[in-house]
């Protein structure tokens, strides 16, 4: 580590130094924040990264094409399908494959359910930020039972594996479906009722998260800030609606758009978020054309494709999440770069925008704007 | 808002490129000489294209060349372009563009880490995921993930195999 307080000008003998993480509980993972403190207030910050790097891309240069798929999903336990998504839809970008409607429907309807499960468990991570566990273990509750299903339709609860070049693994049951349909019907009336009351009606968490972890549109824009973050500052971009993709094109649904652009507004945009998933997944199970669900792209462990690149992105319950990816023709990836949605959040966010910010904020700040270490540490 | 088309008119008007590709809907690839990347990132911003979302580098070991890759995207025209050039393996020096975007001088350290890539200007190059690294960058060809096992860490036995 470098000497923090290089080129600070400010007195030394007020400021304190702290180091907060890479083992805390406020940090969401790994990952330290070391900053400088005057009060009860941060001077100058630093991110402290790298306690999670694995390696990923360079094992996936490594690696035939499908065998990635097992290896994506882990870049950030939050987002295992989008990951799995995006690694596809780059794949297939470069070898101009044409994925099946249903295969397309089913994706959308997986993307749509890890939103819910990243939303509702964002949500209790923030409340957990925040000291309200009885919220944090009815987030982890809420997100369990879309494991449920995760596992029956997958076999895996948290890495699916599922969404792979050419389409998906196999097909989901009708009653699979229903019994999706009866989970939304009973997060829309009980759960999300509940969590309104617990959360959103609770003057500690109004006290909290209002005007706390504030990042204006300018900022946003300038540092590449997508997703939630971002439309909490009014603007309305989504990757569902800038560059369609799986089965986006085909249903009526709405980008809830906040103008405070505060912990609380982005906490507000992902209850709504998760409306308009369930309204996405009812629309899709109820249009979903038959017919196959993959295409066959022959030996599994000899997948080839040309040479080319892509960079393909997909939204994420966070935002912009971007893989470049670029063929040389053989058996394996030649180079796959990932852009976690948190990246310039995570490292010169902190540098920049921290600043400011109460120490007892600090988790809120990181929470609130989705900090995934693992997806920059890759 | 400009279709794919009126944007690689626009850019052949305005800037020097060697190639511009349509890869596929919504998706441009725009290669420049070393010296035009600056100035057409920057004409490129003040079109709309202020959106970056990384930089990627690419080790392009049979060239001896590594690639840039700064990928922008514009919420109006809704595009996508990757703007690359090319740069000497075995300089491996470019110039920064943290005054166009200043959130770009945590990628090039990025970079930096993996493929020993110095950006001139960005004076901040210390290691940012790596720590104490003294071998080859890892990311280049070159680094040979196994042989680098090998030669640091002792293989232990395990359940009597090695």
């Amino acid at each position: 580590m470098k000497n923090l307080n290089g080129g600070n000008t400010m007195d030394k003998s007020k400021m304190t130094e702290m180091f907060f993480g890479p083992n805390h509980p406020g940090v969401p993972g790994n990952y330290g924040i070391n900053y400088f403190y005057e009060g009860d207030t941060v001077v100058s910050a630093e991110p402290n990264a790298g306690h999670l790097h694995r390696g990923f891309e360079k094992l996936m240069e490594e690696r035939e094409w499908i065998k990635n798929t097992a290896l994506v999903c882990r870049i950030c336990v939050m987002e295992p399908d989008i990951n799995e998504m995006v690694y596809a839809m780059g794949y297939e970008a470069i070898g101009e494959i044409e994925v099946p409607k249903r295969a397309q429907y089913i994706r959308s309807i997986i993307l749509e359910m890890a939103r819910i499960q990243a939303h509702i468990f964002s949500i209790g991570g923030n409340c957990g930020a925040i000291g309200l566990y009885t919220a944090m273990h009815w987030g982890v509750l809420a997100r369990d039972y879309i494991l449920d299903l995760f596992e029956e339709i997958t076999g895996g609860r948290v890495y699916h594996i599922y969404i792979r070049p050419g389409g998906v693994r196999h097909d989901i049951e009708t009653s699979t479906f229903q019994k999706l349909l009866d989970l939304l019907d009973d997060l829309e009336k009980n759960r999300m009722p509940e969590f309104e009351k617990l959360i959103f009606e609770n003057p500690t968490a109004q006290k909290r998260w209002k005007s706390t972890a504030v990042l204006n549109q300018e900022d946003a824009l300038r540092l590449g800030v997508t997703g939630p973050t971002l439309r909490a500052t009014g603007l309305e971009h989504d990757v569902r609606k800038l560059m369609p993709y799986g089965a986006y094109d085909e249903v009526d649904f709405e980008i809830p758009t906040g103008n405070n652009a505060d912990a609380w507004t982005r906490m507000k945009l992902k209850r709504d978020e998760i409306f308009q998933s369930i309204n996405i997944i009812r629309q899709l199970i109820k249009n979903i054309p038959d017919g196959p669900v993959s295409v066959n792209l022959g030996n599994a462990l000899k997948y080839r494709i040309p040479k080319g690149e892509a960079y393909v992105k997909v939204e994420s319950g966070r935002g912009e999440y971007g893989y470049y990816m670029v063929s040389d023709g053989s058996l394996k990836p030649y180079r796959v770069h990932v852009r976690g949605t948190s990246t310039p959040l995570g490292l010169y966010g902190v540098e920049a925008l921290l600043p400011g910010t109460r120490i007892e904020d600090v988790p809120v700040w990181a929470h609130s704007l989705g900090i995934c270490p693992p997806e920059f540490d890759r | 808002m400009k279709t794919e088309n009126e944007v690689i008119k626009l850019i052949k008007e305005k800037l020097n490129p060697l190639e511009v590709n349509k890869l596929r809907a919504q998706n441009l690839a725009v290669k420049l000489e070393n010296e035009e990347l600056v100035s057409s990132l920057n004409y490129l911003k003040s079109k709309g294209y202020s959106h970056l979302a990384t930089i990627s580098c690419v080790d392009w070991i049979e060239d001896n060349e590594f690639e840039l890759v700064y990928h922008l995207f514009s919420y109006e025209d809704k595009i996508n372009i990757s703007v690359k050039t090319r740069i000497d393996r075995k300089k491996s020096k470019f110039v920064t563009i943290k005054n166009l975007w200043a959130v770009a001088q945590y990628y090039e350290r990025d970079i930096h880490d993996f493929f020993g890539v110095e950006f001139e200007g960005n004076d901040d190059m210390e290691e940012l995921i790596l720590e104490n690294w003294n071998d080859t960058p890892p990311m280049r060809k070159d680094f040979k993930t196994r042989d680098y096992v090998n030669e640091k860490f002792e293989w232990r036995e395990y359940h009597g195999q090695k």
